[in-house]
């Protein structure tokens, strides 16, 4: 796009001077940035990157792009990308390569050649491309490169995958967001009256869009008329070629993103001849071996004017041209959109297939799904037992990308198919699909009832490999049941039979499963058994079971309140996920370590992990209940609104997964009760979950309800060994004690509430004062209502003045680390002068280098002092 | 969305101070967290000693995004109450005509989703 009048771009200097900055920091410093530059359609994201790219001599670009395919090509544009690169990188990219693997070798050669990096369009990209992008994140800082990633942002909705994404990155200085502005009313007056056009007009119908401008300079007669809109002025531009031109126009216009020349000549009868013409009318560009639009708009408004009956004769034309060239098998995918725009199912079937595999070979799981769907749309004459193959492929593809219902839906087909074709393993196997899928979709009355179901048909089979895997997923289920023994039971058989067969799967699975319910009957065994579970997986190289094991030893420690070691195990099983292709683990998990966060009293941690679980669209309902939890609580200590929006959703889910679930779901609730003032509501939100509780062996859980419970007035004896330790002294009365335990395992909130329930005045005032410090001011309050009940006087209420005196709202704690900062001390220095461990500095730092709005520790202490902050030592 | 009401009683010691912040909170929700909050209108609140407090509307999905917003542009936040409705009084200066029964000029509820 060349939106100027003297040869360069109009008003774009502020995000080319950020973007040559990045430049001087990867060639310089060998430090690399993944800048996003995102704005609406039309607003000069290509221009911007051309102009960026080629503003520095020995300084070359890899360029890859997105297309509006409705299904597009799996990590589309980093093969783009890999293909100019050539060499190693390239043949890895011709086999099928994962998102991990393409990644890793990029950044290889990328620190070897020395080149910037154009990702364009992924509002448009597949999932494997996502996956690919959030590795690139984690690691462009080591890389001496800029990757610069386009998108548009109009009409990108909340729950669109790239937003996801977007949300997930973390604030650094290696990742950079520009959005591009529309031209001002000024740009816009300069360029109409160099072409005789009324501005005002002119700026009010393009609203300053740069792409719509150009479109409607190009086409405007002198003093003409300004078109409604932007595709009015693309078509009244296009209206004055003539038909030859227009028809080539529609030929390209049908093969997003750009047509390749030889593939045009092949389309073609005599409209090749017409190319100078448009390429001089500047509606085509052409670089060389392909044709394209100059822009998308103008691509799809011609799309969408060309006649039905010609739009099907040119995707005909083109899927014969694109099938007898087919040496490359990327072309599955384009193949598949032609075949269905041209209606030939046939050709539908096959290509879609076909793409659908080795999108799931490459871990776009989402296209593969979509591409199994295309297959089955047009493949209704198909075999059975094809069209249960390809059901049974669509249904695990959706099930990996959190599609529930699409997945159940898909399975149910392929049951009922392998029923009809009388194939028992298949079916049986189906079943035990469906139990999953129902137990991800939060219906625990299905998933038991299929779990049964599979066993008892696989039961009348020569046992296998599927009956290992029913047994264990019963085992399970019989755990969210919280059927102790008889999960250990059917465990028991699943581990001796996938043992005897060789199942690795469903032994790692069952072994879990089994050490978990051991755990919960306080089995002295329980522990061994997961360790062996997580050496098996790796050594077979089971990732979704690693990653599970992984999990496991995170929730056992967590249950047990040992965050430091909970902490840990969850962080590594991040980290192991992240480098692996499992992009959807971590979000599953992060409702756990929003507890952990939750209950170490990082609170804003707590609500950001907690939130990256509710606002995932698609999220299985068994995980959304632990978020739920977290924010109902957060909201309630704090005094936010919406506490029963969340915790009332949470007890709907957890009723219908099954009893495992409630007794988080009934402290949470009763605390809410409890700092909502209504005690006399308590036992009902807990009858049933301290049934439960009684019967198996944690202290913790069971602790916590009956502390609940005391603190509404519930008088009930309570066993001190029953209870793990710092209940058992809150419940005896020694108020202190409990506190002291809290303050050593590391929950500041739970200290504060057993301090402030202590008779001993100064001990309760203590309590209050943790509690303001913690920002719980509905919890302040309620104790203080309490605490003046009883004759305790002068209660200090409200916003401490160190926090609500510093313009950045830094906490006393942000301040200290600042006013050392300020010295010139480093983390570890810091972490020594205040007893912090250098992980919580490095937590305090990052948080003032964001609430200062600057990127070093040197800005941060100047920033400082431009605001006044004071920065001597507090204390 | 959902429309939220957050006070910031004493926030900042000057109108000079609250300015700065005005624009840092304008540029966080412009740049760092794009569509999660979206700010409506505040009543400056005339404190002691020249300080600068703020009654302010917001926009959001949910109170936990009008933390994560003031925390990232560094504004305090006493209180976040969930807005049920608007009542605009035929009094009001900034009523944009019309009337209702009973003096009130316009009633609107926050449209849930945006």
């Amino acid at each position: 796009m060349t939106i100027s009048s003297a040869g360069e771009l109009l008003e774009r200097s502020e995000p080319l001077a950020v973007l040559a900055e990045r430049l001087d920091a990867a060639q310089r410093a060998d430090r690399g940035t993944l800048v996003f530059l995102s704005g609406e359609a039309g607003i000069g994201k290509t221009a911007l990157a051309r102009a960026w790219s080629t503003s520095r001599p020995g300084i070359s670009a890899l360029w890859g792009a997105c297309e509006a395919l409705e299904t597009p090509r799996p990590l589309g544009p980093l093969v783009d990308v890999a293909e100019q690169a050539a060499g190693e990188l390239a043949r890895l990219a011709a086999g099928d390569p994962s998102p991990a693997a393409l990644v890793r070798a990029l950044a290889i050669e990328l620190r070897r050649r020395r080149t910037l990096v154009v990702l364009e369009d992924l509002h448009w990209a597949d999932g494997a491309t996502l996956d690919a992008l959030r590795l690139l994140a984690r690691r462009v800082e080591g890389v001496p490169t800029v990757v610069l990633a386009t998108y548009r942002d109009d009409g990108l909705e909340r729950t669109h995958p790239l937003r996801v994404l977007l949300g997930e990155l973390p604030i650094a200085p290696s990742i950079v967001r520009l959005r591009l502005q529309p031209l001002s009313l000024a740009a816009v007056q300069q360029l109409a009256e160099e072409r005789g056009i009324e501005p005002g007009n002119l700026y009010r119908r393009t609203r300053g869009n740069p792409f719509f401008v150009t479109e409607v300079l190009a086409a405007a007669e002198r003093g003409g008329v300004v078109p409604e809109t932007v595709r009015d002025a693309v078509l009244a531009r296009a209206a004055r070629l003539d038909a030859v031109g227009r028809r080539l126009l529609d030929m390209v216009a049908i093969v997003p993103p750009r047509a390749e020349l030889w593939l045009v000549e092949a389309m073609a009868d005599d409209e090749l001849n017409s190319l100078e013409s448009c390429l001089a009318s500047g509606m085509l560009e052409d670089d060389g071996s392909t044709v394209g639009f100059r822009h998308e708009i103008a691509r799809v408004a011609i799309e969408n004017a060309v006649p039905p009956e010609v739009r099907v004769t040119l995707h005909r034309r083109a899927l014969s041209a694109l099938s007898a060239a087919a040496d490359r098998r990327s072309d599955a995918a384009r193949l598949a959109h032609h075949a269905e725009a041209a209606g030939d199912s046939e050709a539908v079937v096959r290509y879609a297939r076909l793409a659908g595999e080795r999108a799931a070979a490459m871990r776009a799981h989402r296209e593969a799904a979509a591409q199994f769907a295309r297959a089955l749309r047009s493949g209704s004459g198909l075999p059975a037992d094809q069209r249960a193959s390809l059901f049974e492929s669509r249904s695990y593809e959706c099930y990996l990308t959190d599609q529930v219902e699409e997945a159940i839906a898909a399975r149910r087909e392929a049951v009922r198919l392998r029923h009809e074709l009388h194939d028992p393993l298949r079916a049986g196997d189906g079943h035990r699909w469906l139990s999953l899928l129902a137990w991800m979709a939060g219906d625990n009355h299905s998933a038991q009832a299929e779990a049964r179901r599979a066993v008892e048909l696989l039961e009348r089979e020569p046992a296998g490999p599927e009956l290992a895997t029913a047994y264990s997923n019963l085992a399970v289920m019989r755990l969210f049941a919280y059927d102790i023994s008889g999960t250990l039971e059917l465990g028991a058989r699943a581990i001796e039979l996938a043992d005897r067969v060789g199942e690795l799967r469903a032994l790692t699975d069952a072994l879990m499963t089994v050490d978990t319910a051991e755990l919960m009957a306080g089995s002295p065994a329980a522990g061994a058994r997961l360790q062996r579970a997580l050496e098996l997986a790796l050594e077979a190289g089971l990732e979704e079971q690693v990653a599970r094991a992984r999990t496991n030893l995170g929730l056992t420690a967590l249950a047990v309140r040992d965050y430091k070691l909970a902490d840990r195990q969850l962080a590594a099983c991040v980290e192991y996920c992240s480098e692996r292709d499992l992009g959807t683990w971590p979000l599953y998990i992060a409702g756990w370590r929003a507890r952990s966060q939750l209950e170490q009293g990082h609170w804003d941690a707590a609500a950001e992990l907690a939130t990256t679980v509710l606002e995932h669209p698609r999220i299985a309902a068994p995980f959304r209940i632990t978020a739920l939890v977290v924010i109902g609580r957060l909201r309630a200590r704090r005094g936010d609104p919406d506490v029963w929006a969340s915790l009332d959703e949470a007890l709907e889910l957890a009723r219908n997964a099954g009893e495992l679930e409630l007794a988080p779901v009934a402290a949470a609730r009763a605390e809410a009760r409890w700092l909502g003032g209504e005690t006399a509501a308590i036992a009902d939100e807990t009858d049933a979950a301290v049934a439960c509780a009684r019967a198996h062996a944690d202290t913790w859980i069971r602790g916590e309800l009956l502390v609940w419970r005391r603190r509404a007035g519930i008088d009930e004896v309570v066993e001190p060994t029953a209870v793990a330790a710092p209940f058992a002294h809150e419940l005896g009365g020694d108020y202190r004690a409990a506190a002291a335990l809290w303050e050593g395992i590391g929950c500041p909130y739970e200290a504060a509430i057993a301090r402030a329930g202590s008779p001993d005045a100064r001990t309760a005032r203590a309590g209050l004062a943790a509690l303001q410090e913690l920002g719980a001011r509905r919890a302040a309050a309620r104790v203080a209502r309490t605490l003046r009940h009883r004759g305790i006087r002068d209660l200090q209420l409200g916003p401490r003045k160190a926090t609500s005196h510093n313009p950045a709202g830094l906490t006393a704690r942000e301040l200290d680390v600042l006013a050392l900062i300020a010295e010139g001390l480093r983390n570890s220095e810091i972490a020594a002068r205040l007893f912090l461990s250098e992980k919580t500095v490095d937590h305090h730092v990052s948080s003032v280098l964001r609430k200062l709005g600057v990127s070093s520790r040197t800005k941060a202490a100047t920033e400082a002092t431009r605001l006044s902050i004071p920065t001597h030592s507090q204390r | 969305m959902k429309e939220y009401g957050i006070l910031r009683r004493r926030g900042w010691r000057s109108y000079t101070d609250l300015a700065a912040a005005l624009e840092r909170a304008d540029r966080v929700a412009r740049d760092q967290i794009p569509g999660d909050v979206r700010w409506i209108r505040s009543y400056l609140l005339d404190e002691d000693r020249g300080e600068a407090g703020t009654f302010c509307i917001y926009r959001a999905f949910s109170p936990e995004a009008i933390r994560r917003h003031a925390a990232r542009a560094g504004l305090p936040v006493e209180e976040i109450i969930a807005v049920a409705g608007t009542l605009i009084s035929s009094h009001d200066p900034q009523n944009p005509g019309g009337w209702l029964p009973g003096g009130v000029a316009q009633a609107t509820q926050p449209t849930k989703e945006e």
